[in-house]
């Protein structure tokens, strides 16, 4: 093999292909650059597609099916118990995946993106190299670039090497279905994967070291959901941490520490770890590029997403956070188009966030506490399920919808969801904040009728005090 | 009912580290609320830390020359009251101290009220000394799905109310306390818990409107009544801390992106969208605007890159008073602000011998005391700058773009206070009238202007100003030029100066004189010549005549 054939030339290099690396690869393709996408895995779509969103949903819709099922006793409609057939599942999760990423891999070749697998580290400020699987080794020479490099499941480094400890990804393998679980973690990934073994019928304990499952989520939509799911549990040991791990034949031995710490060690079939996520801002060679990283393995960017390298972007977990594909996805074509020469710059007002649990959990802009610590004077409407005639219908009336206007300007600043499909339900508000909608534009915006969405419209009336579907307003 | 609290650093700014410099008290020690504790000293100041609550001193933690932060312990206090419910503050407040009567009052605390926290009161049926009985409503609580009266759980006189209409209150907070009425079967109150730990059952029923809420179907839902606005008002702090410069219009994404196309910063373009919306052609307009901007001679966009004015929350720093300004203040001050910015100024100094002029003023007044006109040094400086305004026609004009519009008659103001502020009549034709009818009109129109009835034709056309401070006192000032005139003269007050007449020294009376002019047209020679020539008409007036 020559030297020529082993160097790679480009104008656009993108390194990652999760959401956000193929976004940026395909939009800069789009702008007529030519583009070199490096992976380090056989399949594009990064974690998202291949061990994250996509699987863990393919998981969480069978388990919101068999969840549902089972609560149509109480309505007169009764199935046998459920027989879980492991492999099938997987098989279904696995086409999921496989579909996605496979139409990832044709609009690649459509767009005449050069992909080429195996793991990337930058030589310099133009040059990256890239141990590939089979091929040897082969440098890219690029003109620009752009860092999607993700990030990984946070290793909790007291864990010994056990089959039966695992993260999300091996979760995701479904290896079998534990009687007791323990998830370490009680954020929004651990939470998800818990309602999935919980559905196939393994008793779950959580242990989370701050005060409140799901941290950093308005407490008011994790009280309903904690509530609705309060059957899951057999413990949710909050200030607490697990303080040594030891596998064994029986199971993993954990002991705890901190104010719900059981005084013995308690046994599981299985140990998930979701710690959270580190971004991999230390394994990309950033240094010999010149790029600078800060001290958590973040790099840095500015409103267009440069590095402190006029030439090289990041977008993504690897830019900071919140680690969401959909923003990784808008922060990708802002840097493609900035490369290409576009006045592009990523100026959203907001990013939503879900957590797909059920009920689901669904926020955007600041919450009420966040309001209040800023100083924000704000206005609420918020309007229960259990007024929604479709959240009754479903049997499903735990949740409230509710909404946050700016006292000034009159204009919606924030929202939280909970209750079943409220992921669905947050687009509209993500787009009401962005256009500057107050009460009125979203109260006489017409929803249709028997809908979840109505609840939105119906928030924004109580705001108004125009409401006919509640109790009159209690004078004061 | 005694409870220990710990008495920690309040918020004493952003200082770190602070040593405490003298402590008050000693174990033992009773204090009253807000009894100095300790005194530390920043940078900047030395404070008092006062007690939260009247008790008796247990403990003290610490010592002089100990550095302390916001939030270290100071000392543990009993008190004989219970602080209210979960207090984030570092020195807790407490409520009004029952007296610990024999067979006791009973805290009544809220109940079990479902799944919320810090939920509004929204109504305070009862005040202090009211007589109740068991199951009268006490308190109405607003949670997220329907309001909820707390009921007296006994017969009894209410004492001491902890909360008010507004607070937010969560399970165990403390709503009052109650003087059980005799007969009434006593129900005592757990031992105080700890304000962080409000989980203690409430001794009372749980009112049946407090069930789970979200139990409650919808359609038997008579309790439930949702807010149809929480529009709480934030604490003055949290008023204070408001971020400044909020956003007062809006552009949509597209909007955004298309200003960022013409490297248009979005808050700099006036909205006319519905609801102060920037719109596309917003955008288009501020450019085309700017880029016609160069071309005009108005520099309103001329680049004045200011910060914004300082936001400062003065009642941080001891009590104020908010009072609006004076219509004529907020008029005069925005044209006072425009011709400081616009008009280049340079103010030239001069003094004027008066003596003769004083001397024969006081005369004249003094033979004409029956007439009732009293000759005015105003008067005479008005003859006196329309003689300078004759001889020197550029100080008797305004700017028009590039031109020197030159005037062929002679209208003086002359600055009058008042008590709304600040106004300047115009006496018109000044060159055609004499001294003592320039005297009769100038009292005449500073009389309207005190009591606000000036017309506002007698405002206007002015061609020279003369402000006159000489009654209050000052050697000289620098008035700001009342555009579009260019000049304004500035009098201060008449003083005896040694004045060497070639022999000796002589006592004169000398008027300080202030010109400001507008460099822009007047070049620093003509304006010493200009207020030289003022300076010597006034000594002789005389020379008024040629």
């Amino acid at each position: 093999m020559s030297a020529a054939e082993r160097m790679v030339e480009c104008e656009m290099l993108v390194l990652g292909a999760g959401p956000g690396g193929y976004s940026a690869a395909f939009r800069a393709a789009d702008l007529g650059m030519k583009t070199v996408l490096v992976e380090r895995y056989p399949t594009l779509g990064g974690v998202c597609l291949n061990v994250g969103c996509i699987p863990s949903k393919a998981l969480l819709h069978v388990a919101a099916v068999m969840d549902e099922a089972a609560a149509l006793a109480a309505h007169g409609v009764s199935f046998g118990a459920p027989r879980v057939d492991l492999e099938a599942l997987r098989g279904w999760k696995t086409k999921v995946v496989a579909r996605l990423t496979g139409g990832l891999a044709g609009m690649a070749k459509a767009r005449k993106v050069t992909v080429i697998q195996g793991v990337g580290r930058f030589i310099d400020p133009n040059r990256l190299a890239v141990e590939t699987a089979g091929a040897g080794r082969k440098v890219v020479r690029f003109g620009e670039a752009i860092i999607a490099a993700g990030s990984q499941a946070m290793k909790l480094p007291f864990l010994p090497e056990d089959s039966r400890i695992v993260d999300s990804t091996g979760a995701l393998d479904l290896p079998f279905v534990p009687k007791r679980m323990l998830v370490i973690g009680g954020g929004i990934i651990g939470l998800e994967m818990a309602t999935v073994y919980s559905a196939l019928g393994a008793r779950i304990e959580v242990v989370e070291m701050t005060a409140g499952l799901m941290p950093g989520t308005d407490r008011d939509l994790v009280q309903v959901w904690q509530k609705a799911n309060a059957r899951r549990f057999d413990a949710v040991m909050t200030e607490t941490r697990a303080l040594r791990v030891e596998p064994d034949a029986e199971g993993v031995r954990v002991w705890f520490e901190g104010k719900a710490a059981p005084a013995e060690p308690r046994t599981y079939d299985l140990v998930l770890v979701s710690a959270g996520r580190v971004p991999n801002g230390r394994a990309i060679g950033a240094e010999a590029a010149g790029v600078r990283v800060d001290d958590r393995g973040f790099i840095p960017v500015d409103g267009q997403m440069r590095t402190n390298v006029a030439h090289i972007f990041a977008i993504g977990d690897i830019a900071g956070q919140p680690m969401l594909a959909h923003k990784a996805v808008h922060e990708a074509h802002v840097a493609a188009e900035a490369a290409a020469g576009r006045k592009s710059f990523f100026d959203g007002r907001v990013i939503p966030a879900v957590a797909y649990t059920d009920p689901e959990i669904a926020w955007v802009g600041p919450t009420e506490a966040q309001c209040r610590e800023q100083g924000v004077a704000y206005g609420k409407g918020q309007f229960p399920w259990a007024a929604s005639g479709r959240a009754i219908a479903n049997g499903r009336d735990e949740g409230f919808t509710r909404l946050l206007f700016e006292e000034k300007s009159g204009r919606l600043i924030g929202a939280g969801i909970v209750g079943t499909h409220a992921g669905d339900l947050i687009g509209e508000l993500a787009l009401a904040i962005e256009m500057g909608c107050d009460a009125t534009d979203i109260g006489r915006t017409i929803h249709p009728h028997p809908t979840l969405c109505e609840s939105v419209g119906l928030a924004a009336e109580l705001f108004e005090g125009v409401c006919t579907d509640l109790p009159p307003a209690r004078r004061r | 009912m005694s409870e220990t609290i710990e008495v920690r650093v309040p918020d004493i700014g952003d200082f770190r580290d602070v040593p405490v410099i003298d402590v008050m008290v000693r174990a033992g020690d009773a204090v009253k609320a807000e009894d100095p504790l300790v005194t530390l000293e920043s940078d900047k100041a030395t404070l008092d830390v006062p007690s939260p609550a009247e008790g008796t001193v247990r403990e003290v933690r610490l010592k002089a020359g100990d550095k302390v932060s916001e939030g270290s312990l100071i000392l543990l206090l009993e008190t004989r009251a219970v602080p209210p419910g979960p207090a984030p503050q570092p020195v807790v407040v407490v409520a009004p101290e029952p007296p610990p009567a024999a067979g006791g009052p009973i805290e009544v605390r809220v109940p079990d009220i479902g799944d919320f926290k810090d939920v509004p009161v929204i109504e305070v049926a009862v005040a202090p000394g009211a007589r109740v009985r068991a199951e009268d409503a006490l308190i109405t609580l607003e949670s997220e799905k329907a309001t909820m009266d707390v009921p007296a759980p006994v017969s009894g006189v209410v004492q001491a109310l902890s909360v008010k209409a507004g607070d937010r209150v969560s399970e165990g907070s403390l709503i009052l306390t109650l003087l059980p009425e005799a007969g009434s079967p006593a129900v005592q109150t757990a031992a105080a818990a700890p304000p962080a730990a409000a989980s203690a059952p409430a001794p009372q029923p749980v009112p049946a409107a407090a069930a789970e809420a979200s139990d409650i179907p919808a359609a038997s839902a008579g309790d439930m009544v949702l807010q149809p606005s929480l529009a709480r008002l934030p604490s003055p702090a949290e008023r204070a801390a408001e971020v400044a410069g909020g956003r007062a219009s809006h552009a949509s994404p597209s909007v955004r992106a298309f200003a960022r196309e013409l490297g248009v910063e979005v808050a700099l373009v006036t909205a006319t969208g519905p609801k102060g919306r920037i719109l596309r052609e917003d955008v288009q307009n501020y450019v085309k605007q700017r880029l016609a901007a160069p071309a005009a001679a108005a520099p309103r966009d001329g680049g004045l890159d200011l910060l914004p004015w300082p936001k400062v929350d003065f009642g941080k720093f001891g009590p104020v008073e908010t009072k609006p300004l004076a219509r004529i203040q907020r008029i005069s001050g925005a044209n006072l602000a425009r011709n400081w910015v616009m008009i280049p100024h340079v103010t030239q100094f001069d003094e004027a011998d008066v003596t003769e002029l004083e001397a024969f003023r006081v005369q004249v007044n003094k033979e004409q005391e029956k007439s009732g006109v009293k000759l005015t040094m105003l008067a005479f400086l008005i003859r006196a700058c329309v003689a300078a305004l004759k001889q020197f026609p550029n100080f008797n004009a305004s700017l028009d773009g590039e031109n020197l519009v030159l005037k062929r008659y002679f209208h003086i103001g002359f600055a009058a206070d008042t008590p709304n502020g600040l106004v300047v009549p115009v006496v018109r034709d000044a060159d055609r009238k004499g001294v003592i009818e320039l005297a009769r009109e100038t009292a005449a129109l500073a009389a309207k202007a005190r009591e606000g009835r000036l017309a506002p034709g007698e405002m206007q056309g002015g061609c020279f100003s003369i402000s006159s401070l000489g009654g209050i006192g000052g050697t000289a000032f620098t008035p700001i030029i009342n555009a579009p005139e260019l000049a304004i003269l500035g009098v201060s007050k008449t003083g005896l100066k040694p004045f060497w007449d070639g022999t000796q020294f002589v006592p004169r009376l000398m008027l300080p004189l202030s010109l400001s002019y507008d460099h822009r047209v007047i070049d620093g020679a003509a304006a010493a010549r200009f207020t030289a020539f003022v300076s010597r008409a006034l000594a002789d007036l005389r020379r008024v005549l040629l």
